[in-house]
């Protein structure tokens, strides 16, 4: 029998002053250390997470905190340039825009490679490498690392594969050393997607030098190394990994592009939004990631607080699952979305930071589309609907959400009253965050929640994940064959004004058929101290430490 | 039931207490009395009284629809139409607070009498067989460690364990109340059983040829039964505050389900940017029940306690 039980009612006055002090002391004591260690050097930064990074190898984790690492540890071949953002005048982000008139049609350059050349029909690229670039281990960037880089995505599947599978190289000679500093990567037929990939957070080089060395005959790829370790050509160093608890990062002196501002990066799992907003507020940490609409808008009024808030490629929906009835019919997608409070949801859930999802893609992204756009809250037409397609009186069906976002509950208790009036009974089914992504991917729930974007900035590419009837991420089973016909065509072809022709009209397809309930853009907000400045933006939705410094 | 088995019941041991109608209304005065003398213990009853009541008549009492979303009146302030305000999704906390006992003891009360059934028959068995040098030991000592090991971990982890196996359904969270409970019963069970099952009526009544499952049922039992119904009391408040910890963490009741862990857990968010009602006044809710049960059991305790019976009526007359 437990304590508990045995006292019966054990309340007693030393309990609850012993038990209160417990409880103040615990909560005081990880904002108490992040106080000080911020107070003790103004080159710290300090950041609440919602996690740590679970794995450090790219090829295998996708979870949030590992994108924050990735971004210190590794560099890529190319990025983006960066443009001051229109809508937030501190702010920058990524000139994903098109730019007929530059190398490759992109505003690109090289990072790791000092130029590059794209064939222009999209079969080959080569990049010249820049000499001295050293890594987290002192050794020297060539072309090996590069092609031991491809090599491993070849050989351990998985994310590598993707990419692979995405450019449509397929065989391990398709990436040739050709010097020390010369590489290139060739492919057998035109991909417009060559250059654009290069960019991808989850496209870093290793420095194969210490990774061989790091290698046993059962891990030939030293996957126990890099799950654990650091070895890339990042302005920063793995300095410890606590997981559950908090990553540290070190900047490197020696980083060719000159060391970062901000000399260490605290990365502290906090993971409930309300604390990090209130270790932001208390001055505890610099920045906190991923809050909820109610504290952004609490925290923008706030003296030495400030919050960017930028277009972004995140985007949430659900997934209408087209093999579970009766969502394979498009009449009944249809009327699930003219029945969605879209308006209600973004003024009550997104308390107006978002906007309405009213494409199938990103719409910052070049070659998006709104003119499809027809479900506007309309219960009436949603009931003519249901009438069309035989279904009068309703029917019962039931929405799995992901019990780690807090938007996604009220959105669907918002969704469950609206669908009650055309006579459908949602039933809510909550997932533990562990398993949501199984639960998702296993595609057996009728309605589920969805929320991603597309990390290359590209029409086909993006259409390609979620409408390909073949895409591993097509997680509303949707199949329409002139859709894939036209992605299809849209992958063969470099000629970018014949690519957005061809996108269109897939964006007028899937827009009419509805294989999502469109919700909305919820944005990207980021929540900081005041005299924090530098924050870029990227299509991964993932911060830079190395964009960062301190006003004094 | 035997002269002597009723002998040996909880209350027929009362100082002074006579047969029939008059041990009855000897039994309700001494209990009204210990109210007066306790007044907690009265809080207690009235609270749980209340809650119960509550519970019922929530259909009739409620001015809005418990699950009814009106994103247009969205995190009001308590007052105006909204007593207690609404959450984040236009729901009206005061009809959502009065609905949630439904649920909440529902599963409690369902959750503890199961555990106290499967828990005191298994006690019983284990209890009475204990002493027989035969296999029925041998089972009887597994039993009984098989009991140490689940009580081995701790209890809402075991708890969340369990709602993750079953799935998460109302029926899952009976089951992991049911679960975790079982072997609290089985040892007080047993207990109480060891040592009556050793007493001169039991040895009789083998002796005039009654079989085991008679005397246990007729002989045993019914005396061993008094701790199981105090510990029931306080099991069923812990039983609400385990169901709403569930909730809260997200491996309870579904929302939006009225349920007080799932409102808090619902409105926690709020809380920091200045909107505490919706977790607030669900918090107070499930406070007070749990107190009120917390001091039932504690009443239940001491009326079956001859002992503290004793001090008691001594003190009162």
């Amino acid at each position: 029998m437990s304590r508990y039980h045995k006292r019966g009612f054990p309340l007693h006055r030393r309990d609850v002053l012993k038990g209160g002090a417990s409880a103040v002391g615990a909560a005081a004591l990880p904002s108490g250390l992040i106080s000080d260690a911020v107070a003790a050097t103004s080159t710290t930064l300090v950041i609440a997470a919602p996690a740590t990074p679970q794995s450090l190898d790219c090829n295998f984790d996708v979870s949030l905190g590992t994108f924050e690492a990735i971004a210190a540890l590794y560099d890529n071949l190319l990025e983006f340039k960066k443009i001051p953002d229109p809508k937030q005048p501190d702010a920058f982000r990524e000139d994903i825009a098109d730019h007929p008139d530059m190398p490759a049609g992109l505003a690109i350059q090289g990072k790791l490679a000092e130029s590059f050349e794209l064939d222009p029909a999209g079969k080959f690229i080569r990049f010249q490498l820049r000499q001295g670039v050293k890594s987290n281990w002192g050794n020297e960037l060539t072309a090996e690392d590069v092609k031991w880089t491809w090599d491993r995505k070849f050989d351990l599947g998985a994310i590598g594969a993707f990419y692979l599978s995405t450019l449509g190289l397929e065989k391990k000679e398709g990436v040739k050393v050709e010097g020390k500093y010369t590489v290139s990567i060739n492919l057998d037929n035109p991909n417009p997607l060559l250059a654009k990939l290069q960019p991808n957070l989850y496209n870093p080089i290793y420095d194969s030098t210490k990774c061989k060395a790091e290698a046993t005959a059962d891990d030939p790829w030293a996957r126990k190394f890099i799950e654990n370790n650091s070895a890339g050509f990042g302005p920063y160093r793995l300095d410890q990994l606590q997981r559950g608890q908090q990553a540290v990062f070190k900047a490197r002196p020696d980083y060719y592009l000159g060391k970062p501002a901000m000399d260490t990066v605290i990365f502290r799992e906090v993971p409930t939004s309300a604390s990090r907003a209130s270790l932001l507020q208390g001055g505890a940490v610099d920045i906190a990631q991923y809050l909820q609409p109610l504290e952004i808008i609490k925290l923008r009024g706030e003296k030495g607080m400030a919050v960017d808030s930028v277009d972004a490629s995140f985007m949430i929906w659900l997934e209408l699952n087209a093999q579970i009835e009766p969502f394979g019919n498009p009449k009944v997608r249809q009327a699930m979305n003219f029945a969605f409070p879209q308006e209600q949801v973004l003024k009550t859930v997104f308390q107006g930071i978002g906007s309405p999802l009213n494409g199938c893609m990103p719409n910052i992204y070049a070659g998006f589309t709104d003119k499809f756009w027809k479900y506007k809250y309309d219960p009436e037409m949603a009931k003519a609907l249901l009438k069309e397609a035989g279904l009068s009186s309703g029917f019962k069906t039931s929405l799995a959400y992901n019990a780690g976002d807090p938007v996604q509950e009220p959105i669907a208790i918002l969704y469950q009253t609206a669908l009650r009036d055309i006579g459908v009974e949602l039933e809510l089914k909550k997932i533990p965050p562990a398993t949501f992504y199984n639960t998702v991917s296993e595609r057996k729930q009728p309605i589920i929640f969805y929320v991603d974007s597309p990390w290359c900035p590209d029409v086909g590419y993006s259409m390609t994940l979620y409408f390909n009837s073949a895409s591993f991420i097509n997680y509303s089973n949707y199949k329409n064959d002139t859709v894939d016909t036209l992605i299809r065509d849209t992958a063969r072809t470099n000629d970018q004004a014949k690519r957005l022709e061809l996108m269109t009209k897939a964006q007028e397809t899937v827009m009419s058929e509805a294989p999502w309930v469109f919700i909305a853009y919820p944005g990207y907000h980021f929540a900081r101290r005041a005299n924090l400045k530098g924050f870029t933006y990227y299509t991964a939705n993932n911060m830079r430490f190395q964009d960062f410094s301190r006003e004094a | 039931m035997s002269n002597i088995a009723r002998s040996g019941r909880a209350f027929s041991a009362l100082p002074g207490a006579a047969e029939g109608d008059g041990v009855r209304f000897w039994r309700l005065r001494f209990f009204v009395a210990v109210l007066r003398a306790r007044p907690s213990f009265a809080v207690g009853y009235a609270i749980v009284t209340t809650v119960v009541v509550i519970a019922l008549l929530a259909p009739w009492l409620v001015p809005y629809g418990p699950m009814n979303a009106d994103p247009s009146m969205y995190l009001l302030p308590p007052g105006g139409s909204h007593i207690l305000g609404t959450d984040g999704t236009g729901m009206d906390i005061f009809s959502r607070v009065l609905f949630a006992p439904r649920v909440d003891l529902a599963i409690a009360v369902v959750g503890t009498f199961l555990s106290a059934t499967i828990g005191g028959a298994v006690g019983a068995i284990v209890g009475y067989y204990e002493g027989q040098h035969t296999w029925r030991r041998a089972l009887s000592t597994f039993v009984m460690r098989s009991a140490d090991v689940l009580q081995a971990f701790p209890v809402f982890v075991f708890a969340i364990a369990l709602v993750a196996v079953f799935g998460q359904s109302v029926k899952s969270i009976i089951l992991a109340i049911a679960f975790v409970n079982t072997p609290i019963y089985l040892r007080l069970m047993r207990i109480q059983v060891l040592s009556i099952s050793r007493l001169r009526y039991v040895e009789a009544a083998y002796v005039a040829g009654a079989s085991d499952v008679a005397i246990l049922w007729r002989h045993v039992i019914p005396n061993a039964i008094a701790p199981l119904v105090a510990q029931l009391s306080v099991n069923i408040g812990w039983a609400v505050l385990l169901t709403a910890g569930l909730s809260f963490v997200g491996a309870g009741v579904v929302a939006p389900t009225p349920e007080w862990g799932s409102m808090i857990a619902m409105g926690f968010q709020n809380v920091v940017t200045g909107q505490w009602w919706p977790s607030v006044f669900p918090g107070i809710a499930l406070c007070i029940t749990v107190f009120g049960f917390a001091l039932v059991g504690a009443s239940v305790e001491v009326l079956a306690d001859p002992a503290q019976r004793r001090v008691l009526s001594g003190s009162l007359s």
